[in-house]
């Protein structure tokens, strides 16, 4: 199948949110991301050894956060240099 | 007031409960309580939170792990067996994960985290404390008895329901301000909609079950609490204390059941001065007794001639505790 191609209003409107929106997204997204981190932190923290309360409701919400284990993980356990300040 | 009479004016009365201290009779007389309704025609399930629980030994059958088991008309008993409530549990935890990602097998370090979590001490009590959810909530009986754990537990038991409801409360908010970012991205990409977030409404789910657990334990019109007592200081002390804790907890206390008195008849008779001290020394705590809680106290019950298993003595102590 062909691309469909773009109309020009949908280019457009692609345009002017890339100049208006798309920051802010990528902020809010990034900003979502640390909550995401930090949830983990207080509902699993028991795998970096820090005892959070209580495990028993804990486990049934591990089947959900399966995938972003391992990026939290290098995330909360990384050493902090100078990049950090950067990005 | 007799047990009967508070039982009788109270009908709407259907979370029974009896703690105490451990040993004092706590078991015989949720039995008794038990047996007593369940002759009187409603339909009674006694249960036992207790990881040592002594149903089993009381009506002389292995009800352990087996449900809800029928010991007589009108009457089921139940011992929650924590480690097998736990393995399916666990069981169900993985099959979720496999199903949602299409895994062969759980990835090792969220089975160790699976295993982990379940070795610790918290972990029994929160089991247990989920499947009395699951037995209340369910509702068909008229009456439910608690066979409660000792005092000490017992605090531990109430306090969680106000931990774990505090604990819900601020990560749900987390995730709520999470879902708000997620909401305003997708109003930015003028998308149509957000996908459900299944974690906020497994939050919920939790919160419900953690409030229907405790609203129940804190009832005033629906729930009793008992507090067994034997006639000794150290005893009396403890509990006094306890009730006020349970009190801050807005568990509805209904009265003290005195236990193992010494028939003070035994006087009239040639006995020796051990026995004679005994019965006096009891004679001055129960005074001490009434004295400190007053009308409160809803029945006094004798020593028997024998340990109470086996429904015969069962019945004969639920005559005493229910006689008009």
């Amino acid at each position: 199948m062909l691309p469909v191609k773009k109309s020009f209003f949908q280019n457009l409107k692609e345009v002017i949110y890339g100049m208006a929106a798309h920051d802010m997204s990528r902020y809010a997204l990034r900003t979502r991301a640390s909550m995401e981190h930090l949830f983990i932190l207080i509902t699993m923290g028991d795998m970096l050894g820090i005892p959070i309360l209580p495990p028993y409701y804990s486990l049934r919400l591990l089947p959900y956060v399966v995938p972003q284990i391992s990026t939290w993980k290098r995330r909360l356990l990384r050493e902090k240099d100078i990049s950090d300040a950067m990005f | 007031m007799s047990l009967k009479t508070l039982f009788e004016q109270n009908p709407e009365r259907r979370y029974v409960m009896f703690g105490g201290k451990g040993g004092l009779g706590k078991t015989t007389f949720s039995a008794a309580t038990a047996y007593w309704l369940a002759s009187q025609g409603k339909k009674v399930l006694v249960f036992s939170v207790d990881p040592q629980a002594s149903l089993s030994d009381i009506f002389q059958r292995d009800i352990f792990g087996k449900g809800p088991v029928k010991i007589m008309d009108n009457l089921w008993a139940q011992e929650i067996d924590a480690d097998q409530h736990i393995r399916q549990y666990q069981n169900e935890i993985r099959q979720k994960i496999l199903d949602m990602y299409g895994f062969d097998k759980v990835p090792d370090e969220i089975e160790q985290y699976i295993q982990a979590a379940s070795a610790e001490p918290a972990m029994e009590e929160s089991a247990i404390f989920d499947a009395v959810v699951d037995i209340v909530v369910e509702g068909s009986y008229d009456y439910y008895i608690y066979d409660l754990v000792p005092l000490g537990h017992a605090l531990y038991y109430l306090s969680m329901a106000k931990v774990y409801d505090e604990w819900i409360n601020k990560i749900t908010h987390l995730r709520e301000e999470m879902r708000e970012y997620e909401e305003m991205v997708s109003r930015l990409k003028r998308e149509k909609e957000t996908e459900e977030d299944h974690i906020l409404s497994e939050l919920q789910y939790i919160r419900s079950r953690i409030n229907a657990s405790s609203r129940i334990l804190t009832d005033k019109q629906k729930t009793a609490f008992f507090f067994v007592i034997i006639p000794e200081e150290m005893i009396l002390v403890d509990t006094q204390k306890a009730a006020g804790l349970f009190a801050k907890f807005d568990v509805p206390i209904l009265g003290y059941l005195v236990n193992r008195l010494i028939p003070r008849e035994l006087l009239q008779q040639e006995i020796p001065a051990y026995l004679r001290n005994r019965i006096e020394m009891q004679s001055r705590y129960v005074k001490q007794i009434e004295k400190m809680f007053e009308n409160q106290v809803v029945s006094f019950v004798p020593e028997l001639e024998r340990d109470v298993t086996g429904l015969p003595m069962i019945e004969k102590l639920a005559g005493i505790m229910y006689e008009d």
